[in-house]
């Protein structure tokens, strides 16, 4: 394994800002956010993570699918597939990981979402490793780990003088800074670890559907959907016409989607007004059953990564962790 | 005698007396992290507390307790709960009544002579030393409604609460639109703000209708400005200043400055500040102080 | 070309917007730029109707409405003088500039002063400029891309 000194480093990345786009950890008024930086001084180096996930990197809260022109009889639609290339330096393990669940289904599962796989390819991750995992973070115990290179292309371990590289793909063997580096010296050091929650394996889930866990716990859920938009994993959308300034005697729409969330009252809600989901109760379940029960049985990975965002965001404190305790205890009690 | 026991004596004298079905107050959840707690049952009221970062506004699930079928449908008459409210949150209670949200003999008001909530609490963020600006700057800690009061009540001296706003009053048009505009970009659409708000109570939120007619549905800096600055124009002469809102936001935007920008406008043309008494705003009313 | 405004305007049918007919048939010249709208009272114009106009390219707003105690719907116009010194506030707070949204009292029978309010208010709308409000990037990425350019 090769080690980059600190000014090493922020010479690569000083390149990579000027080669390219480079997407990194940045300080927006007091707020760590995924951002297009200038330079390696403006990157953030000491965080846990930042607010929202590397999701909106590639599945964006708002992306135009496609425009829509009509002149007289004629309707004209034009495709709006993103170009350009990136690279993403700072992603930590959880939100990598959150690339396996988001691949099943935009990549994986026909039909393949172009605007989703294009961005994937088009963009090169270089993973930097946890050396401790923060307050709320449990990626362990959703089979992930701080330095798990996943997903990354890269990925880069802070040693005693400097960080050790972790070559995964050719697409980051390309990426590498052109100079030599050295070979490292010694081990890399573990990642301290905090103590795993427990993981209800699928089958404990269904038996607790009719459960009153449910409407008790979610009594206090404000139906928000903060959950949802900084889940790395969380990939619901809407999608819808809406209309363009236009020339006379033409018109122009352009049609786009959105995130949503099952939290939010109307997400489920059909033509008619009729909503299956009304309670907040039904709601709650809704998100922990698809994480680890729907999801999975669908598409194959766990919709969770660990990564704690949801537990420090939630304004009213449902955590994530306490319904995987609560579920197993459920399970325990009525196997 | 400490305000947790208090409230749980209140709680479970008016539990075992049924005289509510449900007491709304602050529990501690296993992190560690304070939130609120729905507690039906006298055995259950030991789970209740007071502490320096209850912050959450309770009166905010006074609808889905007395409303449990909707706004448009009446109000459920034989419910009666009660609610653990601060000095801010019972100025809440008043709006709701003079708005017709509730009535106020469905509510029991424990109201608590409150000493100011944390920065960053309810969140694991909070340092337990450092208040919330809003506490800094709060003139009455004794709720201005309830029916059992705990604690002593307090004066305070009124402070100024002007200066952020004269900060950005001094700014230019084109370095206020900025400000703003760096702000509003940051915005998801998560709507807590408008979810954690007891006063915003329209069913389908204007903002979130499924035609597009005011607002599109994108995360456009036009769309969110429009929100944001529609949402404080509806909460004029109605916002009580409890900053929930800025609070539960996950991108730290700072609504609460549109919110008192608007409470000093409405006090400065009416001299009315929301939730006093159970009065609504001269803003939303016509000369005779009776809807037309 | 010189920049000319576009300004929007909300008249009330019973008083303004025939005002502005007057202003017609008695030859008065009045700006052009006014783009007017009939509504049935200033009561109806709801704030997020002015919003929408500076949201999509307005350069100023002009609402006029009868004077108070002359309102077809006895205190329609009541509640716009309420509204508007709010919203009004509002949007200057968020960056707007004051002189380019105005509420005024015109009645049937003011053809002169409609004519007069229209091209002050023209007047002081041209000298200002074009608005800066819209966003017209549109996707937050393209004005974020502005924003950080000019930092």
């Amino acid at each position: 394994m090769q080690l980059i000194s600190h000014s090493g480093l922020a010479t690569w990345l000083d390149h990579l800002a000027q080669e390219t786009t480079l997407i990194a950890p940045r300080n927006v008024d007091g707020v760590l956010l995924y951002r297009p930086v200038q330079s390696s001084g403006d990157i953030v180096w000491d965080f846990v993570r930042p607010v929202l996930s590397v999701k909106e990197a590639f599945f964006p809260a708002t992306e135009r699918v496609l425009t829509i022109e009509k002149t007289g009889q004629q309707i004209r639609l034009n495709e709006t597939v993103p170009d350009g290339e990136r690279v993403i330096f700072g992603v930590r393990s959880c939100d990598a990981r959150g690339f396996l669940a988001m691949d099943a289904l935009f990549a994986n599962t026909e039909p393949v979402d172009v605007y989703y796989t294009t961005r994937r390819e088009n963009t090169a991750l270089i993973g930097l490793s946890c050396n401790e995992m923060g307050e709320t973070c449990f990626c362990t115990s959703t089979g992930g780990a701080p330095d798990d290179p996943t997903g990354m292309d890269l990925m880069l371990t802070e040693v005693d003088d400097g960080y050790a590289i972790q070559v995964i793909t050719e697409k980051g063997a390309a990426l590498l800074p052109e100079i030599t580096l050295q070979e490292l010296a010694g081990e890399i050091p573990q990642p301290v670890l905090n103590d795993p929650v427990p993981f209800p394996p699928m089958e404990a889930w269904p038996p607790q559907f009719n459960d009153a866990y449910w409407a008790d716990m979610a009594e206090r859920c404000l139906s928000c959907r903060i959950c949802a938009y900084v889940c790395p994993t969380c990939r619901c959308f809407d999608v819808r016409d809406e209309p363009l300034p236009a020339e006379n005697g033409s018109q122009h729409f352009e049609r786009i989607r959105c995130w949503d969330s099952c939290a939010g009252e109307v997400y489920r809600q059909i033509a008619g007004g009729h909503n299956p989901r009304a309670a907040k109760g039904d709601r709650m379940r809704n998100r922990f059953f698809c994480k680890f029960y729907y999801y999975p049985e669908q598409y194959g990975p766990v919709a969770c990564t660990g990564c704690g965002r949801c537990v420090d965001a939630c304004p009213v404190n449902i955590d994530i962790t306490e319904v995987m305790h609560a579920v197993q205890r459920l399970a325990e009690v009525e196997p | 005698m400490s305000y947790t026991t208090e409230i749980q004596a209140t709680a479970r004298d008016l539990l075992s007396s049924d005289q509510v079905s449900c007491v709304i107050g602050y529990e501690v959840g296993p992190r560690g992290r304070t939130r609120p707690a729905f507690i039906y049952t006298a055995d259950d009221a030991d789970r209740l507390v007071w502490n320096q970062n209850c912050t959450h506004n309770l009166t905010t699930y006074l609808h889905q307790k007395l409303r449990p079928n909707g706004y448009t449908s009446a109000p459920a008459e034989t419910e009666r709960v009660a609610i653990v409210v601060k000095a801010c949150d019972s100025r809440a209670i008043n709006v709701l009544v003079a708005e017709s949200q509730i009535n106020r003999e469905q509510v029991h008001v424990i109201g608590v002579a409150c000493d100011g909530v944390f920065e960053g609490a309810g969140l694991g963020r909070s340092d337990g030393a450092t208040l919330q600006h809003r506490c800094t700057e709060c003139g009455e800690r004794t709720p201005v409604t309830y029916d059992t009061l705990i604690g002593e009540p307090q004066a305070v001296d009124t402070l100024d609460s002007e200066h952020d706003l004269a900060h950005l009053e001094a700014m230019t048009p084109a370095e206020r639109a900025e400000f703003w505009l760096s702000q509003f970009d940051r915005c998801i659409r998560c709507y807590a703000c408008r979810q954690a708000c007891p006063m915003c109570s329209c069913p389908t939120c204007l903002y979130e209708r499924d035609d597009s007619q005011w607002i599109g549905m994108g995360n456009g800096l036009n769309e969110k400005r429009t929100f944001h600055l529609g949402r404080a124009y509806h909460l004029a002469g109605r916002c009580i200043g409890c900053d929930e809102c800025e609070r539960v936001c996950p991108v730290d935007i700072p609504i609460g400055l549109l919110n008192r920008k608007l409470a000093g406008e409405v006090e400065a043309a009416f001299g009315y500040r929301a939730g006093l008494e159970p009065i609504p705003s001269p803003l939303t009313t016509i000369l005779s102080g009776k809807e037309g | 070309m010189t920049y000319e405004p576009r300004i929007i305007g909300f008249l009330c049918t019973w008083c303004s917007y025939t005002g502005a007919d007057l202003a017609g048939t008695a030859r008065l010249q009045s700006a052009w730029n006014l783009r007017s709208i009939r509504v049935p009272c200033s009561g109806r114009v709801s704030p997020e109707l002015i919003m929408k106009a500076f949201d999509q390219g307005a350069d100023g707003v002009l609402v006029l409405g009868c004077h108070i105690g002359e309102c077809h719907y006895d205190n329609g116009n009541h509640r716009t003088a309420k509204r508007l010194p709010v919203l009004h506030s509002l949007m200057e707070f968020a960056g707007l500039e004051p002189e380019r949204l105005r509420l005024g009292w015109v009645s049937a029978s003011e053809g002169e002063r409609f004519a007069r309010i229209v091209n002050e208010f023209t007047d002081v709308v041209r000298e200002l400029g074009p608005c800066s409000w819209q966003q017209n990037g549109h996707r937050p990425q393209a004005v974020r891309a502005i924003l950080e350019s000019e930092v």
